[in-house]
């Protein structure tokens, strides 16, 4: 375990969220706080409409809480504007979501390409062909995501999350839009790969078996903490 | 880096097609508008030029007396070129024949406009020249040569000098429309006129100064002139000239604009859905890139440089093709004419270039900025956002945008305001007619699974995409509809006026004697020939028995038309008629009864004007004898056509009551060239005067609206057709998951293609149905109010209208996803994702 490990790369705070609807104000997540450390892996589970999707927002800052507080490297997500935010983004956060978001009129390499591009990055087109490789796609490099298979959507979109060495992963569902053989694939390159680049996981889920092979894991219900269990990999790194 | 991915995507955008379509729609906006201005401009330049030509000056100033010499030298002062003429009639003598010339002494300036068409013999060619003969010369018209029994070189004794004949005149620019020896003309230096002593104190003489210079120093010298302007001078400018064609010209110019205001007005429509979708098909990729952390200014840039993108080379294209269709028209017409058409300015290039980037700028501005407002969660919350496509300004927008491109591509806020506030009411219209009936339409109740009720329930079930797919279909159909019926109702109109076997050569003064021999003349030699029309000059002494000078001045103090009151002053031509000659309509009381009593059916401008009721009685005099005609009906008489036409027309008992002389017309052809010269030689008091130059004008004029109507017509259908597939391209996603589930669900590929098929059968035939029903309902008001043509319905477009629409809906619609319904539920499926 590296001195790295030891220190939280996400706190979280007292963070609650709540939305208005035509009924009033509904509280989607209440008063939530906890912390993850450098390098571990921590699958959010809970069922349908826990709010396990909306703390991910929060905790990515693609959303902003109510009240309550996210510290991503240390620095409070609410302090900061969405411009600010997405710059955080950039340099620090890799996503996987569970309907692949890849943009459909660029080829594979392209689209593991454009993170690197948005911040700026020249050498992203050798990093990017080595990811593809990595996750078994080098040779559809110029295909468009409607060429591609789910299976082969999600590990372009894998690559592209690891593009630019992020700090931390978040991943929605990743596995849930595809078979179980490609949706094992799937987590073991996940996996795999955040080991290899020691990135902190942060996967969503409500696969039992998948949050297991996180080292923590979090047990959201009705928008409240229920529990934090250890995992299957809990003593593993 | 950004730049890089800019153009990555621009160039996989282009090849959705979204992009294309705006692309198309803003080159087409800039084509239409570049090629009609540009093109009416050259037209109307070439007009301008050739209304000049017509009286061989920008003005004139004519009078019947010898003008003040500080008339000219002042416009010389002025800048302007000058020239002066002298008209008097004048005895012609060789080889022991005497005729009768129309003299016209000119000075070397003359002419200062167009040019004078000589030859060096009877039977050598034409060619053209730019001042008149040499002082001790004459150029004679081809019929002086007949008569005198002369040729080139001979002399002739005119007046009291003798001139050498040195050409045959064929054509002077300003060669008078009436002239009563018109093919007994004398072209002479102004120096000779002394020469000729034809012109004493007293004589009936006709003078004219010439001018010409550009519009600010004629209208400088006009301000000067105007205090000085005695009665009897009358100051001519081209636009003055009573053409028959001007109202024809003012016809075509609101026609072309209107239709280019349609074409416009199409284009943006179909950029405004374009724009609007391919922003919201942008949605989730922005969405991922900031989610990703591309910060809102790379974003920006990305998107600003596609909407440059398209701006600069649809406007560059646009441009292009624009020039080169005004070029293949100009040319086509150039040939037509035989003369090379002016070139416009730079006002085209201007005007489209401001417009293209307008349409692009205003079009899609709305929908970018919501773009850039796309939360990055939209990755998690997969509809957030979508309520921003639904904008009630990005409509607003749209709308201010159309009407202000209207307004300064037509310049008239008038033209502009009514077309613009009677569209909007014909949408408002459309879309409670169509949620009417889409929703009555649930109540059909046709069995499930035929292609039939499969159609009618995809109808109703995206019934608000169709009430603007509905409006936006029937407002191309209406436009195509009207431009097709408008062009067939001008173009007939016209050609009725100037049909292809029109007479070209007036015949006047024939004796009544002549009458019969000429008429078997023209038998003899194939001359097709109008009626021959008695003819005698008579003027209104009194109505109902009060002195009619007296009724005029009564009036005076009221607005009146002037020229009822010249027409009035002076004797008009009165013929008598057994029935309603070609062109005129009884608009009150009845054709003559045949009764005893002389009746008489008057031009209805003078009814107005001079307060004329019916059963009024009129007193004629006609060479000192007077006759009391009943006024039994007002007839509208079309001025415009080169037809002989009458104020007043007399029963047909008038005949044998007053000597008269007749007045025919015939299509000369140029083989009949040496049988006319035998026919004026035979009956030397017959003149001709040839209309051909005015017949030519007439129908190179009807030819080149022919085809500009016909390319805005085109401009129209393609902007129609574009408005279609962006519509269609708009839904085409939802279709592609319709497809799916049908399919899914086990549905045959035919039973889905048909239904494909009948629904834009049924979208198509009911737009077409309420287009033909708003045009010819608007059609009535448009050709009265702007066209000033009679109004009338055309039940032939209440069946064009829906079949046009069927069929073009159907097929642009059917091409456009049949390809959707190719390819394999799993392919997609995968496209759906």
């Amino acid at each position: 375990m590296s001195v790295l490990s030891l220190v939280d790369v996400i706190r979280v705070l007292g963070l609650t969220k709540h939305v208005k609807t035509l009924e009033g104000s509904l509280t989607i997540l209440s008063d939530i706080s906890f912390s993850v450390k450098y390098g571990e892996s921590v699958a959010i589970v809970g069922a349908s409409g826990s709010g396990k999707s909306t703390l991910l927002s929060l905790l990515a800052g693609l959303d902003v809480a109510s009240q309550g507080e996210v510290y991503l490297d240390g620095e409070a997500l609410s302090t900061l504007d969405e411009e600010a935010r997405a710059q955080v983004r950039a340099e620090k956060i890799g996503f996987v979501f569970q309907s692949f978001m890849l943009v459909q009129s660029l080829t594979a390499l392209e689209n593991v390409m454009l993170p690197a591009e948005l911040a700026g990055d020249r050498d992203a087109k050798a990093q990017a062909i080595e990811l593809l490789d990595k996750v078994g796609l080098s040779h559809r490099l110029e295909h468009y995501p409607s060429q591609l298979s789910g299976g082969e959507q999600q590990r372009v979109a894998i690559a592209r999350a690891f593009i630019g060495s992020p700090k931390i992963l978040f991943a929605d569902e990743p596995s849930a839009n595809l078979d179980s053989k490609n949706g094992h694939l799937i987590e073991r390159l996940l996996f795999d790969l955040n080991q290899q680049n020691g990135t902190t996981l942060v996967l969503v889920t409500h696969d039992e078996q998948l949050a297991k092979r996180c080292q923590r894991i979090i047990h959201i219900e009705g928008g409240q903490l229920e529990k934090i269990s250890e995992g299957l990999a809990a003593n593993v790194g | 880096m950004w730049v890089k991915l800019a153009f990555k995507l621009f160039s996989r955008e282009l090849r959705r097609g979204e992009l294309t379509i705006i692309f198309a729609a803003v080159a087409l906006a800039v084509l239409t508008v570049f090629s009609l201005s540009s093109i009416t401009e050259r037209i109307s330049l070439n007009i301008a030029q050739k209304s000049s030509d017509f009286i061989a000056a920008d003005r004139l100033l004519s009078s019947n007396h010898a003008f003040d010499p500080q008339l000219l030298s002042q416009a010389n002062q002025y800048g302007l070129e000058t020239a002066k003429m002298l008209h008097f009639d004048s005895m012609l003598f060789a080889n022991d024949e005497f005729v009768l010339g129309s003299v016209k002494a000119a000075t070397e300036a003359y002419p200062l406009r167009g040019s004078v068409i000589i030859k060096d013999s009877l039977t050598s060619q034409n060619y053209e020249v730019y001042t008149g003969p040499k002082k001790g010369s004459v150029w004679l018209s081809e019929g002086l040569f007949y008569a005198l029994n002369i040729s080139v070189g001979d002399n002739v004794e005119l007046g009291a000098g003798i001139f050498y004949v040195s050409k045959v005149l064929v054509k002077e620019p300003d060669a008078p429309f009436f002239s009563l020896s018109g093919n007994k003309r004398v072209l002479l230096n102004y120096a000779d006129i002394p020469t000729t002593q034809a012109v004493q104190a007293g004589s009936r003489v006709f003078h004219r100064l010439l001018f010409a210079g550009t519009e600010q120093q004629l209208t400088d010298y006009y301000l000067w002139l105007k205090p000085q302007l005695k009665s009897n001078q009358n100051w001519q400018g081209i636009k003055d000239r009573q053409s028959p064609l001007s109202r024809n010209l003012d016809r075509a110019d609101s026609f072309l604009l209107l239709a280019g205001l349609f074409g416009i007005m199409l284009a943006a429509v179909a950029m405004a859905v374009s724009a609007k979708r391919y922003c919201e098909r942008q949605y989730d990729p922005v969405a991922m890139m900031k989610t990703l952390g591309g910060s809102r200014k790379v974003i920006r840039n990305i998107f600003l440089l596609h909407l440059s993108l398209v701006t600069v080379s649809s406007i560059i294209v646009g441009l292009t093709v624009g020039y080169v269709l005004q070029y293949i028209g100009s040319g086509y017409l150039a040939e037509f004419i035989g003369t090379q058409l002016p070139p416009a300015g730079a006002r085209p290039w201007l005007l489209a270039s401001f417009i293209g980037m307008t349409c692009a700028l205003m079009f899609s501005l709305k929908p970018l900025l919501d773009l850039f407002d796309i939360p990055p969660l939209r990755v998690l919350r997969r509809n957030l956002g979508d309520t921003l496509a639904i904008s009630r300004l990005h409509i607003a927008f749209s709308l201010l945008t159309i009407f202000v491109l209207m307004w300064i591509f037509s310049g008239e806020i008038i033209t502009t305001l009514i077309l613009f506030a009677s569209t909007l009411l014909v949408i408002a219209i459309l879309f409670c007619i169509s949620r009417l009936f889409f929703a009555a339409g649930r109540r059909l109740g046709l069995s499930p699974g035929s292609s039939w009720s499969l159609a009618i329930a995809t109808l109703q079930k995206r019934a608000n995409a169709n009430a603007v797919q509905l409006i936006s279909f029937s407002l191309a159909i209406k436009l195509m509809l009207f431009l097709v019926v408008l062009k067939i109702d001008i173009i007939a109109d016209w050609q009725m006026q100037v049909p292809a076997d029109a007479p070209n050569m007036f015949i006047i003064n024939i004796a009544e004697d002549e009458v019969a021999p000429i008429k078997q003349f023209f038998i003899d030699n194939n001359i097709h020939h109008e009626a021959f029309y008695p003819v005698f000059r008579g003027r209104v002494d009194a109505v109902n028995g009060e002195e009619f000078s007296r009724r005029l001045s009564k009036q005076e103090g009221e607005e009146r038309d002037e020229d009822v009151k010249k027409g009035v002053r002076r004797e008009p031509n009165l013929t008598w008629l057994d029935s309603l000659p070609k062109g005129n309509e009884i608009t009150e009381g009845q054709w003559f009864s045949g009764g005893d009593d002389i009746e008489v059916s008057v031009f209805e401008g003078w009814q107005d004007s001079l307060d004329l009721k019916l059963g009024d009685t009129l007193t004629l005099l006609v060479n000192e004898q007077t006759f009391n005609v009943k006024v039994t009906s007002f007839r509208s008489v079309d001025w415009a056509s080169l037809k002989p036409n009458f104020v007043m027309i007399l029963s047909p008992n008038m005949a044998g009551k007053v000597p008269v002389t007749y007045f025919s017309a015939a299509q000369l052809k140029d083989s009949h060239t040496q049988a006319i010269s035998q026919l004026l030689k035979r009956y030397p008091t017959v003149s001709m005067f040839d209309i051909k130059a005015q017949i030519e004008q007439a129908q190179v004029i009807i030819a080149q609206v022919s085809l500009a109507i016909g390319f805005v017509l085109v401009i129209v259908l393609l902007s129609g057709a574009l408005v279609l597939v962006s519509q269609v391209q708009a839904s085409l996603a939802e279709r592609m998951q319709e497809v799916v589930i049908l399919r899914t669900l086990g549905a045959k590929g035919r039973l889905i293609k048909l239904a494909t098929l009948y629904e834009f059968l049924l979208l198509g035939g009911i737009a077409g149905f309420v287009a033909a029903v708003v045009s010819d309902v608007a059609l009535l008001i448009i050709q009265q109010q702007l066209f000033d043509v009679s109004g009338r319905m055309h039940p032939y477009i209440w069946l064009l209208g829906p079949i046009s629409g069927a069929f073009f809906v159907a097929t642009i619609g059917y091409f456009m996803v049949a390809s959707t319904m190719r390819k394999n539920t799993q392919s997609l499926l995968r496209k759906l994702t």
